[in-house]
């Protein structure tokens, strides 16, 4: 398993060192870190870079809120539970690329949202290179929800009622139930919620690819500009995907070491 | 006057989740029904929203070479697979050796699959939903083999190991696929290897094997070690235990794990986009579809958009209890 891993990322290491064009890939060149002074003078980077901490910092904090109040909300039913929860998986489980098209035809001409849209403010709604983030913002609530509503859901079955009765005695309202009761009990689910959340957000490239065939780089989160420098048509750039794909990397854990530690610890102290 | 406010309260309550599953859904109703309208009834500006004209065309577009192709005997042909499956589902019930039925229930559906293009002229589409299957069902079989066999020997001798699977595990997550894309793609190419669909199913299996063998190992951690002990005290031998005593009562952890690496195989886009020249699976047709330059219409992209979730609504309908199961359980220790 080490090798499933660890290899491929020598190769993408070594890689980013190199001048290799998807053309002839047998051909390359050392050239040392002139890809990775290219990357970061390139302004689509530093777009991309852009688009992707905003989708993060809307994404996250957004989906967890609802995720939360969905959850406390299907703890209070019984009825109809499993039906709540059948249609709430939809979005979770579909194709990622299936649920972007069938979110975007929302919006298109023709579609429901753009109708309504026009019926409001008398405008035609079109997606454009400006408006294009936020509906890519959309779509990443729309599907990661879910996947939140269930975790924390799973995770208030298992309070005991008697706490949250001895807090309403004890006079706490809804409020301080849930920041007192509720919340510390499922600390270390949301904390498990957040870390998946900004993994999968920071990479996300399939709801963006699908909006970047339509209006072009303004869709490009980091993901995607990297498929794009190093894969698109006959002039992709290997050497240079590589670089950008190796500073992906340590973005990401320079974000999540001390999840990552703090978790490790956890699992230590388990034993 | 209290119980009022308490049924005010649930209908509140209510009203709130009908709310959300709404906002949750009406992307599949829409796509649902802009799949059986005519073109014509798609491109104005105010959507026909009841009262138009219902068509299987764009079907017929997506997946026939004949646009004239008679639906009728399409549904025949999944009404009378159903009746056989319905049928050996029911002598199932009644039998106390379950699994030939079950063999059989997958033998109709692999010879159904073999008849269906037989029988009708079928577009490359249907090549790419075979594909799709094909990834799926080798990548789920390889992973659960060997995340069984892993994960029940880091749950036996664990010592530091559940740890380190976990952060290699949740590590494997964080990386962006890019990073592991174009090693597999480069050096798919340099080996000539390029398009096949095994090189797909081995990509697949490598990135989600890590949190395969995690999840199985913490289903593994439920079953008791004295039960296993006792049936070796019986005489069986470790493999024996293995096979008779733990994994029958795995399956919950196995159907719940196979699921979510179907649900991964089935919708991967990027792998097979990058390593699939030709041999597409149905995500990465569906948006060449969606994106390409040819006259494709609103209509098509949504019947296209059905028919690849169809399969996995099903599945999940069959399987909902598990895969609530597998994300609260999974979750829950983690």
């Amino acid at each position: 398993m080490a090798t499933l891993m660890v290899f491929p990322l020598v190769t993408t290491i070594v890689l980013s060192f190199n001048r290799i064009f998807l053309r002839d890939l047998s051909h390359r060149e050392w050239i040392g870190f002139a890809n990775y002074t290219d990357v970061l003078s390139d302004p689509d980077f530093w777009d991309a870079v852009q688009l992707t901490t905003l989708f993060v910092v809307t994404v996250v904090p957004i989906h967890l809120a609802l995720g939360f109040g969905i959850a406390s909300l299907l703890d209070r039913v019984v009825r109809g539970r499993k039906m709540y929860m059948a249609l709430l998986l939809l979005p979770f489980i579909v194709t990622p690329v299936v649920g972007t098209l069938m979110v975007r035809d929302l919006f298109d001409r023709g579609g429901l949202l753009a109708w309504l849209w026009e019926v409001l403010t008398d405008d035609p709604f079109v997606i454009t290179s400006g408006n294009v983030k936020w509906i890519l913002i959309i779509h990443g609530i729309w599907s990661t929800t879910p996947f939140a509503v269930i975790v924390f859901f799973a995770g208030m079955q298992t309070l005991p009622g008697e706490r949250l009765e001895a807090a309403e005695i004890d006079g706490a309202g809804f409020w301080a139930k849930q920041r007192f009761v509720m919340i510390p009990h499922l600390r270390s689910l949301i904390i498990f919620v957040l870390l998946i959340s900004i993994m999968d957000s920071y990479r996300a490239f399939d709801s963006a690819f699908v909006f970047g065939q339509s209006v072009g780089k303004s869709a490009h989160t980091v993901m995607v500009y990297n498929f794009d420098v190093a894969l698109r048509g006959q002039f992709g750039r290997i050497g240079k995907g590589s670089a950008i794909a190796v500073i992906t990397i340590i973005g990401i854990f320079v974000v999540l070491i001390p999840f990552l530690r703090k978790s490790y610890k956890e699992q230590i102290a388990e034993r | 006057m209290k119980q009022l406010r308490s049924y005010s309260k649930t209908a509140g309550i209510h009203g709130a989740l009908l709310a959300v599953i709404i906002v949750s859904s009406v992307p599949f109703y829409w796509a649902a029904q802009t799949s059986i309208k005519f073109t014509r009834d798609t491109i104005r500006r105010k959507p026909t929203l009841w009262g138009f004209d219902v068509t299987a065309d764009p079907y017929r577009k997506f997946w026939f070479v004949d646009e004239e192709q008679n639906m009728w005997a399409v549904g025949l042909f999944f009404l009378a697979l159903g009746a056989v499956i319905a049928a050996i589902l029911f002598i199932r019930k009644r039998c106390e050796t379950t699994w030939p039925l079950t063999l059989a229930v997958l033998g109709s559906l692999w010879v159904a699959l073999n008849l269906f293009p037989k029988t009708f002229d079928m577009n490359r589409e249907f090549d790419y939903f075979v594909n799709s299957i094909f990834v799926t069902v080798l990548t789920v079989i390889i992973s659960i083999s060997i995340g069984m066999l892993a994960g029940y020997g880091l749950a036996r001798y664990s010592g530091l190991s559940g740890a380190v699977i976990l952060i290699v595990a949740l590590g494997f997550r964080a990386l962006p696929r890019t990073a592991f894309v174009l090693p597999y793609f480069y050096v798919a190419k340099e080996l000539g290897i390029l398009d096949s669909r095994l090189v797909i199913v081995l990509a697949l299996v490598a990135v989600n094997q890590p949190f395969t063998i995690w999840m199985l190992r913490s289903f593994f951690m439920e079953v008791p070690r004295e039960i296993e002990e006792a049936a070796m005290i019986d005489g069986a031998t470790r493999l024996q235990a293995f096979r008779m005593v733990v994994v029958p009562m795995m399956w919950p952890g196995i159907i719940a794990t196979s699921l979510f690496t179907l649900l991964l195989a089935y919708n991967e886009f990027l792998f097979v986009r990058v390593l699939a020249v030709t041999n597409w699976t149905l995500p990465v047709a569906i948006s060449a579809l969606a994106g390409g330059d040819s006259a494709t219409t609103v209509t098509e992209g949504a019947a296209a958009a059905v028919s690849i979730t169809l399969p996995i609504v099903i599945m999940i309908i069959i399987f909902q209890k598990h895969l609530v199961k597998g994300l609260g359980a999974g979750a829950v220790k983690g």
